[in-house]
């Protein structure tokens, strides 16, 4: 093996090698480049040696090479994987990947650079497409963006402007109420109150979804509330108003102030009792239980029924998530979604197990943020 | 946001006038790399990197601001009012030579004097006037940032493992010097080619000299010989170097030059 190895015929293997060789001394002249990157780019053997380097760059390349490559050679001796083009005799341009060394010369030897060029036209065929396809996948990404923000924009105009005819039906009704009616008149004039209540609360359910969506997250309009049970028990006494067939038992223990915003608590109160009405068994009652420990606020709501599918469970928070029992005939889905986002708004959490016994939703919050 | 975090500033040496030194197109700060530190004995020498290069502040990138030169400048005398510089040496290679000649301009306390590495006020050709390249020469080269952009990109500048030829270069060898940003190389290049500061050359009042090389592409004698006939009272030595960047490729030479102009009679 030693013996084959010095038979090398080194003159053979530079100028055959499947790979451009080329040497250049420090005025920026090719010393000597092999056949194989002198037939590449169109010349007789032997006519780049003595030609300026710079030739056989495209401008591009040359620029490349005087503001970055011969620096860098200058720096750190050595540059590799460098994509560039050099220019054919007939002044086309061929893809190349060229790798370089520095040799630093002596008092008697000036520096020369050692220059290996591997042809990559298919390569930067490829790298192309790729490109061409990462800019149509980012195209098509921010159109969607584009698409999804105007649809939520839509949804947070559309909830705002429901508001107002919905505040007038419902102080019509009000005004109704106090009019002399009939018993009949009276229950209509209760059920529509319990819709009113119902759409006001889908209402602020849409408009905090696309809150929520735009980035904004739910922004909390935060106080310090030295009690918290009437405000529960308000929602507890209209949903019960709603569903006069249903029991809501309820337990309150708050003995220490909360800091939280009253009007997003009652809303995630009232996701929760309309979740277990709408998804309990109608046969038992719907208990909920707010209380305070020394640091944190408890509320938690369950019913009795079927218990929630683990599939269904795992995705159970997540926006329009609905169907996976027979109810979910009313609301968008965003119920639970909405109380998960105030919850986190809280920096609390809002979990949830369910066996065949009953299923329970806890939310929980430090009492001070 | 400080000028000095923004631009990545090094401040060595000691002395009570200042030496700013500013990279050029296609590199960062480490251009400086065998030149500065031979003025640490007598000046305070400050490195700098541009926004979009070496360690420089990529967030600070607004391409509104660095489209054209002025943006660059005005970084310099922000940095120079942050470092309180007042007759101050500005040491500007290739592109940053022009930088230098719009900072002076702006602010004519803060540098009186001008060391220009290899500059060009246009690299375009115009009438009579030879800048080098042709505009269609600089629409290929702006073409070939969107056709071939891994060129430009920083991965081409690997961290290199160790190279005991040269022990100077110390623990820096695990960095990567000269890396740009492909997106703001294009912007950068535009800036810079496409610039004309011809008229800009008239208004300068620092002292200056030109640093020529011989066998320069990217900024021939001729423009050399502009720059120094179009900047009053301008000196112009020509190197015996190549090539554009003599301040790696012949640092020694730039040095000698640099002290004798600055102080032609040593004692």
């Amino acid at each position: 093996m030693v013996g084959k190895a010095i038979a090398l015929d080194y003159k053979n293997l530079f100028d055959l090698a499947p790979c451009g060789y080329v040497v250049v001394g420090d005025d920026g002249r090719v010393l000597v480049a092999n056949d194989w990157i002198t037939s590449l780019l169109g010349y007789a053997a032997g006519e780049l040696d003595g030609k300026r380097l710079r030739e056989i760059f495209t401008m591009a390349g040359r620029i490349l090479y005087e503001t970055n490559l011969a620096p860098l050679l200058q720096i750190q001796n050595t540059v590799s994987e460098v994509t560039l083009d050099l220019k054919r005799r007939d002044g086309m341009a061929v893809p190349v990947i060229m790798a370089a060394s520095l040799v630093p010369g002596s008092s008697k030897a000036a520096d020369v650079v050692r220059i290996v060029f591997v042809q990559a036209g298919e390569r930067r065929q490829y790298e192309r497409e790729l490109l061409d396809a990462r800019k149509t996948a980012e195209q098509g990404l921010r159109e969607q963006q584009a698409d999804g923000e105007l649809r939520e924009q839509f949804i947070a105009v559309l909830g705002h402007d429901l508001r107002n005819p919905l505040a007038s039906i419902s102080a019509a009704t009000r005004l109704l109420a106090k009019e002399a009616v009939s018993d009949r008149g009276r229950q209509v004039i209760g059920l529509m109150q319990g819709s009113v209540l119902r759409m006001s609360g889908l209402i602020d359910n849409v408009m905090d979804f696309a809150r929520a969506r735009l980035g904004g997250g739910i922004g909390l309009d935060l106080t310090i509330e030295d009690t918290l049970e009437p405000l529960i028990d308000q929602v507890v006494q209209e949903l019960r108003a709603s569903r006069p067939d249903q029991e809501v038992a309820t337990t309150y223990a708050i003995t220490r102030s909360v800091q939280c915003d009253p009007s997003k608590i009652g809303q995630l109160v009232s996701n929760l009792l309309g979740n277990a009405l709408t998804h309990g068994d109608r046969q038992q009652p719907v208990r909920l239980v707010a209380e305070t420990t020394d640091h944190m606020l408890r509320l938690s709501v369950s019913n009795g029924g079927d218990p929630i599918p683990d599939a269904a469970l795992a995705r159970l928070f997540d926006p329009f998530v609905r169907g996976q029992s027979q109810g979910y005939r009313e609301g968008l889905g965003l119920g639970l979604f909405i109380a998960h986002e105030i919850a986190r708004a809280h920096s609390g959490t809002l979990t949830v197990s369910s066996t065949p016994l009953e299923t329970c939703f806890t939310f929980e919050m430090p009492l001070r943020h | 946001m400080s000028a000095v975090f923004r631009n990545n500033i090094k401040i060595t040496g000691s002395g009570t006038r200042c030496m700013l030194f500013a990279h050029g197109f296609g590199c960062d700060q480490a251009m400086w790399r065998f030149v500065a530190p031979h003025f640490e004995d007598s000046y305070r020498v400050v490195a700098m990197d541009h926004v979009g290069a070496g360690g420089s502040d990529l967030s600070a990138y607004d391409a509104r601001k660095y489209a054209t030169l002025d943006g660059y400048a005005s970084d310099i005398v922000e940095i120079g009012r942050e470092l309180e510089i007042r007759n101050g040496i500005f040491v500007g290679h290739s592109v940053s030579a022009m930088i230098g000649v719009l900072a002076s301009i702006a602010a004519p306390d803060m540098f009186d004097t001008l060391i220009l590495v290899g500059p060009s006020p246009r690299y375009i050709d115009d009438g009579d006037y030879v800048g080098g390249f042709s505009a269609s020469d600089i629409e290929e080269l702006l073409a070939s940032f969107a056709d071939n952009p891994l060129a430009w990109s920083a991965s081409m500048a690997p961290a290199i493992m160790g190279n005991p030829d040269r022990p100077e270069l110390g623990d820096e060898l695990t960095r990567s010097f000269c890396r740009t940003d492909p997106k703001i190389a294009h912007e950068f290049a535009r800036a810079t080619f496409t610039a004309d500061n011809r008229h800009d050359l008239a208004r300068v009042t620092a002292q200056t000299l030109i640093l020529q090389c011989r066998e320069d592409i990217i900024a021939a004698e001729i423009v050399g010989d502009y720059v120094r006939a179009h900047i009053p009272g301008s000196t112009l030595t020509l190197l015996d170097a190549t090539g554009h960047c003599p301040n790696l490729s012949a640092p020694h030479e730039v040095t000698t030059a640099m002290r004798h102009f600055l102080s032609p009679n040593p004692v």
